[in-house]
């Protein structure tokens, strides 16, 4: 158990700067997600963190103590990796008992069977200790070699996609068992992921990372509801938020958005709410981008009082519910609707933007600038914080 | 009008040289499937099930133990691969590096001798259909996933085939590029109109994008049907646990007669659901099966909720949708809301099931129960 800190952490292969100022604190027995698309530099955090990558500047501290001269051996982290890393000739027992058998562990024998018994309660797992790893799926592998970093208390558990190679089912319910088996142990967790909803899930605090920086640190709701910019906002949520550029008029008392739609302009209403009006007035805003998510598109396949006309692109299932995408010229419009609805491609659709949802963006910058009821949003973050 | 047509279709691979016998040794058994013309089929199944061994039966990768294929209406089983008319869009794209996007499409044509101005005017058709149009000058390895899955899909349908057979064409993309893959797919299929079977184990790319699915387990065909079919009235719990994120919630439950009423009761658990009136005729008190329900169909009651308190195990903020899991003896039950609630584990909330929401399967077959 312990506090990580990273202080502006730099770190280069050859001409490409994979860390460029990496810089967060991870408290003590918080689960702590990195989250961002492939190449970002995920793992090269988590291995600057275990000591298996030097980094060129910047400091790595545990409970306060400069670890960047520590070998990866005694700085006391348990990894748990994407591929397992399991030793195929030992059964699950022996790989389970590795490291509390190294020279640095040396630990005796009844003590190492103690606590690969509690280990493998914990991982339900107790009926597959005499097995070879040759012998277990997928989801058991991932289950030993989390068990076996789990015999151990190190300062800290770092996780590197251990989810990603299980099947979808699989996947859920090892994602489930995941927080509440951290949650019981109160060891600090750093788990790096590319699937929001892992992400979502499971970390106390996500940290959003893109070409070697930290976009934004908060907690789930902070992060969803009030992304920093348009790259975290198309992040999370499945399927993707809609981003559509709307030009602002009207004055403090009533605001009206154009946006374009397969070359006609549409006004839709902006509602009335303190902080967004407030914000457009002393921003002058003429132009922004609005943030709206799917399950705030509306539809429907006749004119109706309020929708405007566009066609449909496509029409799909997700799983418990569908997905319509509407054509608008520039761009298009994800929307929820349920399954088996009789779609046809290309065929009419009328929708309607629920703007008092929306999360408006700097037009240039792609910046948060405001988002409706912002004020419940900030106390929701808060009310999160507090637990 | 059938596209294609599988009869009894049967495949054994030899192992007669490996010391083990395989019990099950039928990677595909008796498989009988009618595609319509102009119709797209997904073969969905775990890792190992046959359904790419099937496919590539079709294709003439592989031979047939027994059966018969029919490509429309001639019969194939003979037929060498290229004489069966039929485009192919594999996993790994297996473009020839050394040629350009242009000639890795016109490649085939070119083989066949076809002349050099109806190639040209074939590619430039389907190139902008594709989108691969601006492409036209680049080489392979220039390429992201997405755009050589294009490119492949293209060289397989520039021969305009009677039918397309694609191999999990997407697994090689990331989140987003799938999504955007799927719908271009999607519409693609709908324009050109080719019957088209789609190999995938990914319940998702197959509910989204097929008008029926075959859903396949161990070489045995489970379940033929349209989405709304397959996941609305699964022939058995393999099914109705393989479609669906989450997957449905399935329990072992002992059905109990009160007063006249039927309940599903679970061991260790307080939990009782009323038993949907259409299966009284086949249910009596003491009657043992598995019940199964979607997570959606399980609900978080108001106030003045008649549902049993049951205490939240697990609760799961995923932004667009929460979910809660609920110990049901030792079955996690789930559970999805859209409420914007946050609940913490330990929180004591009244589950409501959608009793007329529920399946029955035999307890040991898995067989779906139906009512009389």
């Amino acid at each position: 158990m312990a506090r990580i800190e990273l202080e502006n952490i730099k770190k280069a292969f050859g001409k490409v700067q994979a860390l460029d100022g990496v810089t967060f604190e991870v408290k003590d027995k918080e689960f702590f997600v990195l989250f961002g698309p492939a190449g970002a530099g995920k793992t090269t955090i988590l291995n600057c963190i275990a000591g298996i990558a030097m980094p060129e500047e910047g400091v790595v501290k545990f409970d306060g103590e400069v670890m960047n001269l520590t070998d990866p051996a005694h700085r006391n982290v348990a990894m748990v990796f994407e591929n397992y890393a399991l030793y195929p000739q030992m059964t699950v027992y022996d790989n389970m008992a590795s490291a509390l058998r190294s020279k640095l562990y040396k630990t005796d024998e009844a003590e190492i069977k103690e606590r690969i018994q509690r280990a493998a309660k914990i991982m339900k797992m107790e009926n597959l200790l005499e097995r070879l790893p040759s012998q277990l799926s997928n989801g058991q592998k991932q289950r030993v070699a989390m068990g076996r970093a789990l015999v151990r208390t190190p300062n800290v558990f770092l996780m590197d996609e251990p989810l990603a190679h299980l099947d979808a089912k699989l996947r859920n319910s090892m994602r489930t068992e995941l927080k509440e088996m951290q949650a019981n142990l109160g060891t600090t967790c750093i788990y790096v992921t590319h699937d929001f909803m892992e992400a979502m899930a499971l970390g106390d605090r996500i940290a959003i990372i893109k070409e070697g920086k930290i976009v934004q640190i908060g907690t789930s709701d902070e992060i969803y509801y009030m992304p920093c910019n348009e790259f975290t906002a198309s992040l999370m949520g499945d399927p993707e938020i809609n981003i559509i550029e709307a030009e602002i008029s009207g004055s403090a008392d009533e605001y009206t958005a154009d946006i374009r739609v397969n070359g006609d302009t549409v006004t839709v209403p902006l509602p009335k709410d303190g902080a967004v009006y407030e914000k457009i007035d002393d921003m002058g805003l003429k132009r922004a981008h609005l943030g709206i998510r799917p399950q705030n598109v509306k539809y429907a396949f006749e004119p109706t009082d309020g929708y405007f006309k566009t066609t449909v692109y496509s029409y799909e299932s997700i799983g418990n519910k569908s997905v319509i995408v509407a054509e608008c010229g520039a761009y298009q419009i994800r929307m929820i609707a349920p399954n088996g609805l009789n779609v046809a491609i290309d065929s009419d659709v009328y929708i309607r933007l629920e703007t008092d949802h929306a999360i408006f963006f700097d037009s240039e910058t792609k910046k948060y600038i405001v988002r409706y009821d912002e004020a419940t949003y900030v106390a929701l973050a808060a009310s999160e914080m507090e637990e | 009008m059938a596209g294609l047509t599988l009869n009894h279709l049967y495949k054994r691979y030899d192992n007669s040289g490996k010391k083990k016998k395989i019990k099950n040794d039928f990677a595909v058994k008796d498989l009988n499937l009618v595609c319509e013309q102009g119709e797209f089929v997904a073969l969905l199944g775990p890792s190992g099930c046959g359904k790419t061994t099937t496919l590539r039966m079709i294709a003439g990768l592989e031979e047939i133990t027994d059966g018969e294929i029919y490509i429309g209406e001639r019969l194939v089983n003979n037929l060498h691969p290229k004489d069966r008319n039929i485009g192919l869009a594999f996993e790994d794209y297996a473009m020839y590096p050394p040629l350009n996007v242009y000639g890795n499409v016109a490649f085939n044509l070119r083989a066949k001798g076809v002349d050099k101005a109806e190639i040209d005017r074939k590619v430039r058709e389907i190139a902008p259909l594709m989108q691969i149009d601006d492409l036209l000058d680049k080489m392979p390895v220039k390429l992201s996933g997405g755009q050589k899955q294009r490119v492949n899909i293209a060289r397989a349908i520039i021969r305009e085939p009677e039918l397309l057979l694609m191999d999990e064409p997407l697994s090689h993309l990331d989140g987003k590029a799938r999504q955007a893959m799927r719908t271009e797919i999607k519409r693609l299929i709908n324009k050109i109109k080719c019957t088209t079977v789609y190999v995938t184990h990914d319940q998702l790319e197959a509910m989204s994008l097929a008008d029926k699915i075959a859903i396949i387990n161990f070489g045995v065909l489970q379940q033929f049907g349209t989405p709304t079919e397959v996941y609305d009235d699964p022939a058995n719990e393999f099914v109705a646990s393989f479609i669906g994120e989450p997957p449905m919630n399935i329990l072992e439950t002992k059905i109990i007669n009160k007063d006249g009423t039927f309940f599903f009761t679970f061991s260790e658990s307080n939990l009782q659901i009323a038993v949907p009136k259409r299966y009284y005729d086949v249910v009596e008190d003491g009657f043992r099966c598995k019940m199964g329900v979607r997570p959606m169909d399980v609900l978080v009651g108001g106030e003045d909720s008649q549902g049993t308190p049951e205490e939240i195990a697990t609760f799961e903020n995923l932004g667009d949708e929460r979910r809660i899991g609920i110990h049901v003896g030792d079955v996690l039950m789930m559970l999805i809301t859209e409420d914007e609630k946050r609940y913490k584990r330990g929180d004591i909330i009244k589950l409501e099931v959608r009793g007329e929401k529920t399946h029955l399967f035999n307890i040991e077959t898995g067989e779906r129960i139906r009512e009389n």
